[in-house]
């Protein structure tokens, strides 16, 4: 277990104001947070890259505060992976293993483990100048992991990618924290990334943590405005009155927007609506259809692979997004009227008494 | 007014003034060479070179600037990665303080260092621990103050290219500050070492200010290169002094090539 207490800091611009945090043994963690949030400090103070006047750090039971980088049995990858140019792929990766003493034949069956687990064994004699982003990264992570650390640190390890590869690096990921059972500190700016990867996320803005809870926990109930403002990417809509409907289906409007919801219980304050939740169409669904709405086209934006789509339903703007593949099938444009379904079981609610 | 320096027309009257003032000045410097050589008598140049005298200079020159040199880096290393990343308050007072050998003249370096010399202090050290004051110690130490600002100056801009994260992966790899800098930020240093260590041993060959101060221009004692010019016109001896102007004109280029093989074209200076 990594404990963090009441942790302050102050570095130029940056600060780090009380922060407390407890990650568990084996936890795939993620700090959350828009850029100069002071999530790489933090990560910096648990590799014991500052000097931290207030506030400690435990592993277990042991204080960590003092304990210099080396004494802290850690893996670091840092934003931009940072490889020693003078040395090869291969003596990259040994580096932390030639640190030990120990034998050559040793360093090379370790060395040969970690490529093998990370896949990159072509790569052993390469100079690591002509690596491109994803191999860079892969064998900074395998130079991290040589010497078979207690635990996992990585800023923002996917952010310098291109989508694909930021998204065949995440499986790896979790696939190699799952396979090592490693305790895993995983920086971010990307809500998407911190949803689809973490076990708990702790929210952390102007250095102070907002919030740790799961992701799903995060996304739908926020602690505190600043915490929803920043995951503002899903469709988040206040609602105005809610009524039963029975069954567990509750009616609820968001201005003269009325959905249909999956809920029982307390009151609705808010509902949340991922963009990839709802769906665009240019014909009338056949059937019966709840929460099928009529809307007009604001905006396209392609990101990536998807394509985000800006929608004006009944005075609310919802963002839909849809795959690319899917929207060069269609014929969507600026000004069009389409037909929206937002699917009723996607539909988060949330019981807001703040 | 000035409607031709504008637009297209502008482009090429700027391009036209800046090549001009590249060729004045390389034909500047073919011109000073081949006056050398259009007044240098063959015969007497061969003798003069290889006459006791000068071949003594060249020696003398060669293992000064060469001791010098190692003095000034063992200094300028540790003294560069100290104000290239430690920050303490007057670390801008320090830093210009190191810069006064550069900029103030060699000559009024070497007159100080022999007011030095006549304190209580300075000739205690120099009657009972080394004869600094018109000997060979003396061309090393007014060296050595002449050029390690010019060291340091040269290792400060490379340990400041060197992101301090090198270093921070380093420790969390397992090694301790010393063993980071020596196995990580050492090697990333290695073109700025080279080229500063050949830098500052050329221009250790070459210093004279300083050194003629404090060590004297005694012939076949503390007589380097740049004295034997200095004597060989003193006394009317074109030819000797131009044969080590020819000397010291190999050394330079010598210097200025190997920093192009070695370092190769990633570290110009």
């Amino acid at each position: 277990m990594i404990e963090i207490r009441d942790l302050s800091l102050r570095l130029g611009e940056f600060s780090l104001k009380g922060i407390n945090l407890n990650i568990r043994d084996g936890e795939y963690f993620v700090i959350l947070g828009p850029t100069g949030a002071g999530k790489t400090i933090l990560l910096e103070c648990v590799a014991g890259l500052h000097h931290i006047k207030k506030g400690a750090i435990f592993f277990d039971t042991a204080d960590v505060t003092r304990l210099v980088p080396e004494e802290r049995s850690l893996g670091y990858v840092p934003q931009d992976y940072v490889l020693f140019p003078f040395l090869n792929v291969f003596d990259n990766i040994a580096f932390g293993l030639k640190q030990r003493k120990i034998s050559r034949v040793e360093i090379r069956e370790r060395v040969n483990e970690i490529v093998g687990i990370l896949g990159i064994l072509p790569l052993l004699r390469r100079d690591t100048r002509s690596l491109s982003g994803g191999e860079k990264q892969r064998v900074a992570l395998a130079r991290a992991l040589a010497p078979s650390p207690r635990t996992l640190l990585l800023d923002e390890p996917l952010s310098a990618l291109d989508l694909r590869t930021a998204k065949s690096l995440r499986i790896e990921l979790k696939r190699i924290h799952r396979q090592l059972g490693l305790t895993t500190i995983h920086i971010t700016h990307d809500l998407m990334e911190a949803l689809e990867m973490a076990d708990r996320v702790a929210v952390i803005q102007d250095g102070c943590v907002e919030q740790v809870a799961e992701p799903e926990a995060m996304l739908f109930y926020p602690a505190g405005d600043k915490v929803a403002d920043f995951i503002g990417s899903p469709n988040i809509l206040d609602c105005d009155y809610c009524r039963s409907l029975g069954q567990g289906v509750m009616e609820v409007g968001c201005g003269s927007l009325k959905l249909t919801v999956a809920h029982e219980g307390a009151g609705i304050k808010k509902v949340a609506i991922l963009p990839r939740h709802i769906y665009v169409s240019e014909n009338r669904p056949p059937g019966l259809s709840v929460n099928g709405f009529q809307g007009l086209i604001t905006a396209i934006e392609p990101v990536g692979n998807v394509v985000k789509i800006s929608l004006e339903v009944a005075g609310k703007i919802l963002m839909s997004e849809i795959p690319s593949y899917i929207f060069d099938e269609m014929d969507l444009a600026t000004g069009k009227e389409v037909f929206i379904i937002l699917r009723m079981r996607r539909i988060r609610v949330y019981e807001s008494t703040r | 007014m000035f409607r031709i320096l504008k637009g297209a027309s502008g482009e090429r009257v700027f391009r036209t003034a800046t090549i001009s003032a590249l060729i004045i000045l390389a034909l500047f410097i073919i011109g000073i060479i081949v006056s050398l050589l259009a007044y240098t008598e063959w015969d007497t140049f061969i003798s003069a070179l290889g006459s006791s005298e000068i071949l003594f200079a060249i020696r003398l020159s060669l293992m000064t600037a060469t001791i010098a040199a190692v003095i000034s880096m063992l200094i300028a290393v540790p003294v560069a990665y100290a104000i290239s990343r430690s920050r303490f308050p007057g670390k801008d007072i320090v830093d210009s303080l190191l810069d006064l050998p550069i900029v103030v003249s060699p000559v009024a370096l070497g007159a100080a260092l022999l007011v030095f010399f006549n304190t209580p202090l300075g000739s205690s050290i120099d009657n009972n621990i080394l004869k600094f004051v018109f000997s060979v110690p003396g061309i090393v130490l007014a060296q050595v103050t002449v050029i390690s600002a010019l060291a340091i100056r040269l290792l400060k801009s490379t340990f400041d290219s060197i992101d301090p994260r090198y270093e921070q992966v380093a420790r969390t790899l397992g090694c301790s500050k010393p063993e980071a800098f020596f196995r990580v930020t050492l090697p990333l240093a290695r073109d700025g070492l080279i080229a500063s260590t050949i830098l500052t041993w050329a221009r250790a060959v070459g210093e004279f200010g300083a050194t003629v101060m404090l060590a004297g221009a005694t012939a076949m004692k503390t007589e380097t290169l740049p004295s034997a010019i200095f004597l060989s016109l003193a006394s009317a001896d074109v030819e000797k002094a131009i044969a080590v102007i020819f000397i010291l004109i190999l050394i330079a280029v010598a210097a200025l090539l190997i920093i192009r093989k070695t370092v190769g074209r990633r570290y110009r200076v």
